[in-house]
């Protein structure tokens, strides 16, 4: 076989293969979505578990503050029409995320102005100031999780 | 003298073979296993945790009972070697009040996954960590999925020591005709002839052995204070007033 005869038969199956790939592996939304929920839960766990210690850690507290409130304004982007459970991908979205989208993005927005307002209160490093804006955050995860995530019985 | 359907001589009186915080333990964890099943397939995971603590308590208890209980609750007292187990199996081995060597390793499993599975509990959490054992503050991300994990397998293995445990019992009952349930139930059985009665050991241990186990559980659930969490009483307002359901 020589070198042309492979080149021209890679060039054919190579893009092939790709688009076979692309066409059976799931929407790349659904990973990106995963993970940034992954990575807000992570930061979220961080203060939480700090918040229960007797002595705090402020800066790692900021820290995760920062994270977020990064991956809380990607949340409303994160799901495009055609990402919900009839793509035939394991997730918890609910259809009512499209069919009231309205309040769907409303929730999300909620989400925004509470991890501004953590990463505000974390940035005094007044403790009382982040326990509270902490209670607020996690009332807006639940605010969006009732309503528009499945739940787990 | 009397003799069982089997055959076999028996003593005149029944004694008392199962005393009453072994029978406690044993239907709290029949009742108990099954409700911490449902509370976590219904997500109810407060419940679950509530549960799991209840749990801790009792498997606590029942471990230290093991060690200075009545003398069929004692570990000592029904844990033997392989010869004994050999033995046992060949069918020549002389009767015993309480478990015979082979169930032995059955109880000891049971008791060995309960304790496994709780303190597995303990330390996991759910899809985003925000219901969680009251221990998973303690550990990172990955170790508390790990635990999760760990949990759900740990469940699969209960569960089939449990259909192991109710099949043997069945199989007694049918084939060697004896009767094990009514003796966990009453407490009392009459023994093979020339078997020594169980020595039951005083109340006053058992409630002994309740407060410390109790305590345990009080202080795993509080988060182990003063190391882990702060003490209720001293929680800044704001962190005593976070509840996961408020949040979830």
């Amino acid at each position: 076989m020589n070198i042309f005869k492979l080149a021209a038969i890679s060039s054919l199956i190579l893009p092939a293969t790709a688009m076979v790939a692309l066409a059976a592996g799931p929407n790349p939304a659904f990973k990106a979505r995963h993970d940034n929920f992954e990575k807000m839960g992570k930061a979220t766990k961080g203060v939480f578990d700090e918040l229960k210690k007797p002595a705090p850690d402020v800066k790692l507290i900021q820290t995760n503050s920062k994270v977020i409130a990064g991956a809380a304004v990607k949340v409303k982007g994160h799901f495009p029409k055609g990402t919900g459970p009839e793509a035939g991908v394991k997730t918890e979205a609910l259809p009512v995320i499209w069919e009231r989208n309205a309040d769907f993005n409303a929730a999300a927005d909620k989400l925004v102005a509470a991890s501004k307002g953590f990463q505000a209160a974390a940035a005094t490093g007044d403790l009382a100031k982040i326990g509270q804006a902490a209670g607020a955050l996690g009332g807006s995860c639940k605010n969006c999780h009732d309503t528009f995530r499945k739940p787990r019985s | 003298m009397t003799q069982d359907l089997a055959g076999a001589d028996l003593q005149s009186a029944p004694v008392k073979l199962w005393d009453l915080p072994v029978r406690l333990v044993h239907w709290s964890f029949v009742a108990l296993v099954p409700a911490l099943w449902i509370s976590a397939e219904k997500g109810k995971l407060d419940l679950h945790v509530t549960l799991g603590l209840v749990m801790l308590g009792l498997v606590a208890f029942r471990l230290l009972w093991g060690l200075v209980g009545s003398s069929t609750a004692r570990f000592s007292g029904f844990l033997r070697g392989p010869a004994a187990i050999r033995a046992h199996l060949a069918g020549n081995a002389s009767p015993v009040a309480g478990h015979n060597p082979l169930g032995a390793l059955s109880v000891i499993a049971l008791l060995g996954l309960l304790a496994a599975q709780v303190t597995l509990g303990l330390f996991s959490q759910d899809t985003d960590a925000v219901s969680s054992g009251p221990l998973n503050f303690l550990v990172s991300w990955d170790t508390g999925k790990a635990a999760s994990q760990a949990h759900e397998i740990g469940f699969v293995l209960i569960q089939a020591l449990v259909v192991l445990h109710v099949a043997a019992i069945v199989w007694y009952r049918l084939k060697k005709r004896e009767n094990l349930v009514t003796p966990m139930i009453t407490g009392r059985k009459r023994l093979a002839a020339g078997i020594a009665a169980p020595r039951i050991a005083p109340w006053w241990l058992a409630l002994l052995c309740a407060a410390v186990a109790a305590a345990l559980a009080v202080w795993v659930a509080w988060g182990l204070p003063p190391w882990g969490m702060q003490f209720p009483w001293d929680r800044p307002p704001a962190a005593a007033q976070m509840n996961a359901a408020d949040y979830m």
